[in-house]
């Protein structure tokens, strides 16, 4: 053992130094974060709960095809039909694992997952999502700008992804 | 005086540690056979947390399985998900574009980062250093962001695809993950200004569960366990993969084979991983994410637009000359609008079609037609529109629109064979194996996970050390038992 290391091992030095940096974080900033009066900013593309599109007319683009049903890994969507109308929707949310592959499958354009993540409930029927729920979460979640916004650039995979673009993110150097 | 021997006779004590303690890291069930305080047999049972990976697996589309792979080893989920699309790429025989490998590379990486970030946390708060737990969650916090940046979650990514990635990546993330790179390396001096030449942390840390090279390479290890033995063994060296061969790095390694030295390994692995990205960043190359393979692929959806865009109201009719009644249309179509006996021409009954082109995209014989715009018109006149040809725009719409539904439902279909590929997750080489029968579905879909390998070890590390070491050498050889388990 140098003298050096003997002066460490006596005077505690790697503990003080460690402690050094923990008494410097005091004058710093929080990193936490008060979540239900504080809420951090959720990035768009969100992968949450469902909603159901509307076209500009306000209706619901579904169609009905079911194609969602078909590609979904964990089998949560379901889709009764009657008369030629889609009469009922049955997307169990605690089933869903939200892959979001509906929404890659869904030629129509018609399915999207919003940023809503807050959706306990004490009842179980609560968390089957119905034509109703699903329209009115677009509403909330989705109207105006954002879901087109939305549809440009979470809705994948676009011509673009096969080619090169003309604007695509690169290195632009130190900043 | 014979009574009180009896009574102070000693005797082997068998505990049962976990499956729920708080330091088995989930649900690993460890019998320790303890001679006072030193273990004298280890006996690891898993298998709490099966799930059913591989089976599940087997009955869903490759396309489909992807989402499963996010669910093994939650810690690190982006790449499980690289490692499954490689393999099944390798399978499909295609190759992602250049710009869509170094992006994987890129978030292969910050995965890696992330895991071994909670590795350090939660190994460290195990073996009594709280502090470091705190420091190490604020950076992993920002991976996650990043990673919600770029996909949409924070833990089950689902991000790669087969044949690229889900979505090109934007000019803001790109930014904000070199910014992290930059902060980075100048956090990682806090975590070993904390722990590194801790007294504590050294006695806790060097001499414990030691392995040596030879007994490493026997006992299957990979990843930084094994590295920390002195082996330089690296899938991403040794059978390079996505764009590992054109970025440069090292793979650090240890001496003695113990606990601190995999630390150090671990340490070490972040400064690299670190510069990857960088690397990565700095030479990503223009061109597409998703790799031109209509079989494979999910179909681009602009091309559909023609017909499935909301504003279009498209009818379908069935051509009489053409339909031979075998009825394929009405058990596909949804709504129950197609009826007609057998072997004999079948109609729509347009008040109830949804217009969903279920039908259409079932007819083997093009019996069905589409008519733009003919939503809401009697049948004569449909009869009428059918009968003319089809603007080409439609046409190549409906040829994509057949392709998308058929692989929606269907899943891609694998050529027969089998094949082993394995990637470099963070806890070692994590491998799948596919025995493809020619259909869209696996098999066999077989997973090499490190974390099951790893855990066979645990009792050659702990025998002769102390209850308390056990802790340390879970904590060491970094297991996650969703992974274990599967």
């Amino acid at each position: 053992m140098t003298a050096k290391e003997l002066v460490n091992k006596i005077f505690f030095v790697e503990i003080l130094k460690a402690m050094a940096l923990t008494l410097s974080r005091m004058f710093s900033h929080a990193v936490t974060i008060q979540y239900p009066t504080e809420r951090r900013p959720i990035a768009p593309g969100f992968r949450g709960q469902h909603a159901l599109a509307k076209n500009p007319e306000g209706k619901a683009k579904c169609v009905g095809c079911g194609l969602c049903a078909a590609i979904c890994p964990s089998q949560c969507i379901q889709i009764f039909r009657e008369k030629g109308k889609v009469a009922r929707y049955e997307v169990e949310v605690l089933r869903c694992i939200f892959c979001g592959f509906c929404v890659e499958a869904c030629p129509y354009g018609a399915i999207v997952l919003t940023e809503n993540f807050e959706y306990s409930n004490y009842s179980k029927e609560a968390l089957y999502m119905t034509r109703e729920n699903l329209l009115s979460n677009w509403d909330k979640y989705m109207a105006g700008k954002k879901g087109e916004d939305y549809f440009k650039k979470f809705w994948r995979p676009m011509s673009e992804d096969f080619g090169t673009p003309q604007s695509q993110a690169v290195f632009r150097g130190r900043r | 005086m014979e009574q009180l021997e009896r009574v102070l006779e000693t005797r082997e004590l068998n505990v049962s540690m976990g499956p729920q303690h708080p330091a088995t890291h989930g649900v690993l069930r460890l019998v320790l056979d303890i001679d006072g305080e030193t273990v004298v047999k280890v006996t690891p049972y898993v298998g709490y947390l099966h799930r059913g990976i591989e089976k599940l697996g087997e009955s869903l589309s490759y396309f489909q399985a992807l989402p499963l792979t996010d669910r093994m080893d939650y810690v690190s989920s982006m790449t499980n998900n690289i490692g499954y699309v490689n393999a099944v790429e390798r399978l499909f025989g295609i190759e992602a574009p250049e710009r869509a490998r170094f992006i994987r590379t890129m978030v292969g990486e910050m995965a890696r980062i992330a895991n071994h970030l909670l590795w350090l946390a939660t190994h460290a708060l195990d073996i009594g250093a709280m502090t470091v737990f705190l420091y190490c969650f604020r950076e992993r916090e920002w991976i996650l962001e990043l990673f919600e940046k770029i996909c949409g979650a924070r833990l089950t990514v689902t991000y790669p695809r087969i044949g690229g990635v889900r979505n090109d990546v934007s000019q803001e993330f790109l930014d904000s993950l070199y910014k992290f790179t930059e902060e980075f390396p100048t956090r990682i001096p806090e975590y070993e200004t904390l722990i590194d030449k801790n007294r504590i942390w050294l006695k806790r840390t060097v001499g414990i569960g030691v392995i040596s090279a030879e007994e490493a390479v026997n006992w299957g290890l990979t990843g930084p366990t094994l590295r920390g033995s002195g082996v330089p063994y690296d899938v991403r060296k040794y059978m390079p993969y996505d764009a590992y061969d054109k970025v440069e790095f090292d793979v650090p390694i240890g001496t003695e084979g113990d606990t601190y030295d995999r630390y150090r390994c671990r340490m070490m692995e972040f400064r690299q991983s670190n510069n990857i990205i960088r690397q990565c960043i700095e030479k990503l190359p223009p061109g597409p994410v998703m790799a031109d393979a209509p079989k494979f692929t999910l179909q681009p959806k602009d091309k559909m637009f023609p017909i499935t865009h909301p504003t279009k109201k498209h009818a379908f009719y069935i051509d009489e000359k053409v339909c031979k009644g075998c009825g394929m249309c009405a058990r596909a179509c949804p709504a129950k609008a197609i009826f007609g006996e057998k072997k004999k021409p079948h109609k729509i009954n347009q008040e109830l079609c949804l217009s969903c082109a279920n039908c259409y995209v079932t007819c083997k014989f093009k019996a069905l037609k589409i008519v733009p715009g003919g939503k809401g018109l009697s049948e004569e006149k449909l009869r009428e529109l059918a009968a003319a040809p089809l603007p080409e725009e439609i046409k190549n719409a409906a040829g994509h629109l057949v392709e998308h539904f058929t692989f929606v439902k269907r899943g891609p279909r694998a050529p027969e064979g089998e094949l082993y590929v394995a990637t470099e997750v963070p806890k070692g080489e994590l491998g799948f194996y596919f025995v493809s029968d020619g259909s869209g579905k696996p098999y066999r879909m077989r997973i090499r996970a490190p974390s099951f390998i790893h855990a066979g070890v645990l009792p050659r590390l702990c025998v002769g050390h102390l209850v308390a070491d056990v802790i340390a050498n879970i904590g060491t050889i970094d297991l996650v038992l969703g992974e274990c388990d599967r």
